[in-house]
């Protein structure tokens, strides 16, 4: 059996970026980016990428094409997939992507993806560490006209169908879809692995396509935002201490336990 | 002589490599260290990786990357786990012995194995009466038909009990003047009858790791393991090794400094004294300001060596300046940082005394700082004789 993947990944800032080191610039509502701390693969997409290589390795055989949209991407950061054993990479990369919304960003992977040709499976992330907004895979499927099977947690293919076990916080329902479909994955799906060294040999010498929204044949005015953000801060958040001291521990206890449930805590 | 890995792929190594550390090293360094416990369990991750080929030439089986990268992966394990840099340290002497001595027999029956991991590799130089004296080993390999018969003893070997194959120095000419024309080198696979691993020796520092006696008693090694085919090449083969030694242990020095100083750095943000964060009091910063800019030379040296090693150039002195400086430097750092961690810092609850009893390691392992300045001093004479 072959299959062919398609995995949307997504370069984001470091989440780990200090909170120190964090600031906003207000006035014109965007993240300011933090000197010294590369980007990073969004770390659902890597497992995205992770299950997309287990499937294509139980399959015995196929690809794995990994697509981005972005206006500057670090190619060192980005090729990560590829070293993990991706087979190749479509980068969308475009000055006008700069501050596309999730209606823009479906715009341009869906050009992208028709413009790539058949295909079985989508996988995607199932949300961005950065906004952690969770809109683009939902609209994708939809703009493509496929199902979308949320948060799996383990996916099998049949002939022509997947079966998706799909997290829920008390357990996890099975879905089955007909192929092609899209599936969102978080870290549930297992840890991605690491690019080994020859991964990252064999990668360098893989060079990823690099396409503009012209040669998707699109136009400015199709990725003009339908949302607009209106105001961008850092929530100002106070730490207030109270010790509460009782008669004894169980007395302590005690007191503790009231406060909290005054304070709806519990 | 290796081509240049490109800054891409070096990025890509580095953050590929820290990735590794934190999430597989790091969380076991400080127990593996104090109960002294081997981590078996990342070898075979270490092998996936590639790690037990990064210099071994592509075309048997290795990833041939350059010297800088390898110092750079060095440099990264260090930061978490100094000792399991050992696994991987006299591993690539051994490679680059065979790899640049080793006849094509040697060269496909070896490297592959060992780029794979499969073979882990050590260096057998050291005895109970001849470290920085080498010449005066006494270990002996008498030639008898198409067998060489070994007696002898080896200390201080790492990987000696874990690892499998061996560069074993003896002597197959005692009576040689000078004495390192007697020596070779031979490839010593394990096992072997004759053969046996000592007492496992306890240590201050490089914890986790063996480091073993090597006990040699009418053992017998096929003369397709001399290094080369020839006689009398070991002194100088070892010592082209041991250039790669002292890159990787200088590199390892600046993994360690830089894992104290980042540590540092952060706790004098954090502890307050006299109502400020110590990071306030200038005698703070002044330790902090020496400490990065002599991690900054050390590692420049570093990257200097390599590059001299890969451009095939002659580079003992620019090797032995780096390991010299870069080692003697981590002692400085690790001290400073336990000096900005206080009291805490002397405690077994964070990683600042290990990197403290680490650091001796580097100034007195691939040859003490003592002979580095002799080695130097000799080089310097030499260019400036007049
Ligand atoms: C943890 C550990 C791991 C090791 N792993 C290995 C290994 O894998 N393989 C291996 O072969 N060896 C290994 N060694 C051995 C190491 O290389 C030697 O310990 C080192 O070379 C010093 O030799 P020595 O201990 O015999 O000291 P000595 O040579 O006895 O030196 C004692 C002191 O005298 C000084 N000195 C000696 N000669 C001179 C001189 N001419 N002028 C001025 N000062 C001098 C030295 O610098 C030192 O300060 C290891 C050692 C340790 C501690």
């Amino acid at each position: 059996m072959s299959i062919n993947i398609i995995v949307c990944a997504k370069q984001v800032m470091d989440p780990e970026t200090p909170s120190s080191a964090f600031s906003v610039d207000s006035d014109i509502k965007q993240v300011t980016p933090v000197q010294g701390i590369p980007p990073v693969v969004n770390g659902f997409c890597e497992n995205a990428v992770e299950a997309a290589l287990q499937i294509r390795e139980a399959a015995g055989g196929g690809t794995v094409t990994v697509l981005s949209v972005g206006n500057e991407f670090v190619m060192d950061v980005m090729k990560k997939p590829l070293s993990m054993g991706a087979d190749s990479m479509i980068l969308i990369q475009d000055q006008l992507c700069e501050n596309l919304d999730a209606l823009g960003t479906v715009n341009v992977l869906s050009a992208a993806i028709t413009r790539a040709g058949e295909f079985d499976l989508i996988l995607c992330g199932q949300q961005a560490s950065d906004w952690d907004n969770a809109h683009v895979p939902l609209g994708l499927s939809e703009t493509l006209g496929i199902p979308c099977l949320t948060e799996a947690k383990n996916i099998e293919i049949g002939d022509d169908s997947v079966t998706v076990n799909s997290s829920r916080t008390d357990g996890y329902e099975v879905f089955e879809a007909n192929l092609p479909a899209l599936i969102t994955v978080n870290n549930e799906i297992g840890e991605p692995r690491y690019p080994t060294l020859r991964g990252i040999m064999q990668a360098s010498r893989k060079t990823p396509e690099i396409l503009s929204l012209s040669d998707l044949g699109l136009s400015e005015d199709q990725m003009a935002p339908a949302m607009a953000l209106s105001d961008l801060y850092i929530p100002v958040s106070e730490a207030q201490c109270e010790i509460i001291e009782g008669e004894d521990d169980a007395d302590s206890g005690r007191l503790l336990a009231l406060k909290l449930r005054e304070a709806k805590i519990i | 002589m290796s081509t240049r890995t490109s800054e891409d792929e070096r990025k890509q190594i580095v953050s590929m490599v820290r990735d590794f550390v934190r999430r597989e090293v790091e969380p076991i360094a400080q127990t593996y260290d104090n109960e002294d416990i081997y981590p078996h369990e990342l070898i075979p991750k270490m092998r996936d990786l590639g790690l037990f080929g990064i210099t071994i030439p592509v075309e048997y089986g290795g990833m041939e990357l350059d010297f800088t990268t390898f110092a750079m992966i060095f440099e990264e394990i260090s930061k978490g786990w100094m000792s399991l840099s050992g696994i991987i340290g006299t591993h690539h002497v051994l490679s680059h012995i065979v790899s640049t001595y080793g006849t094509e027999e040697q060269k496909q029956r070896i490297l592959p194995r060992m780029a794979s991991g499969e073979l882990r590799g050590g260096l057998a130089l050291t005895e109970p009466e001849a470290g920085s004296d080498a010449q005066n080993i006494s270990t002996v390999a008498k030639k008898e038909g198409e067998e060489y018969l070994i007696n002898g003893r080896k200390m201080f070997i790492s990987n000696g009990e874990n690892g499998n194959v061996f560069a074993l120095m003896a002597k197959t000419d005692p009576q040689a003047a000078p004495a390192h024309k007697g020596i070779s080198c031979f490839i010593f696979e394990k096992p072997v009858e004759g053969f046996s691993v000592g007492q496992h020796i306890d240590k201050l520092g490089y914890r986790g790791i063996d480091t073993c006696e090597l006990i040699f008693d009418d053992c017998r090694v096929g003369s397709e393991n001399l290094v080369g085919g020839e006689e009398g090449k070991g002194f100088h083969h070892v010592m082209a090794g041991l250039e790669t030694g002292r890159i990787n242990v200088a590199a390892r020095a600046v993994g360690v400094a830089q894992a104290a100083f980042d540590a540092a750095i952060e706790y004098s943000q954090r502890r307050k004294t006299f109502g400020r964060n110590i990071s306030d009091h200038q005698a703070i910063q002044i330790k902090l300001a020496d400490m990065a800019s002599k991690i900054h030379a050390a590692r420049l040296m570093v990257f200097d060596a390599a590059e001299k090693k890969d451009s095939g150039e002659r580079n003992d002195l620019e090797t032995a300046m780096a390991k010299l400086f870069a080692s003697e430097m981590c002692g400085e750092v690790a001290m400073e940082a336990m000096r900005i961690h206080g009291g805490v810092g002397y405690t077994k609850a964070l990683p600042i005394e290990r990197y403290y009893r680490d650091a001796p390691l580097m100034i007195i392992g691939e040859g003490t700082n003592e002979i580095m300045k002799l080695l130097i001093a000799k080089r310097l004479l030499q260019q400036h004789a007049v």
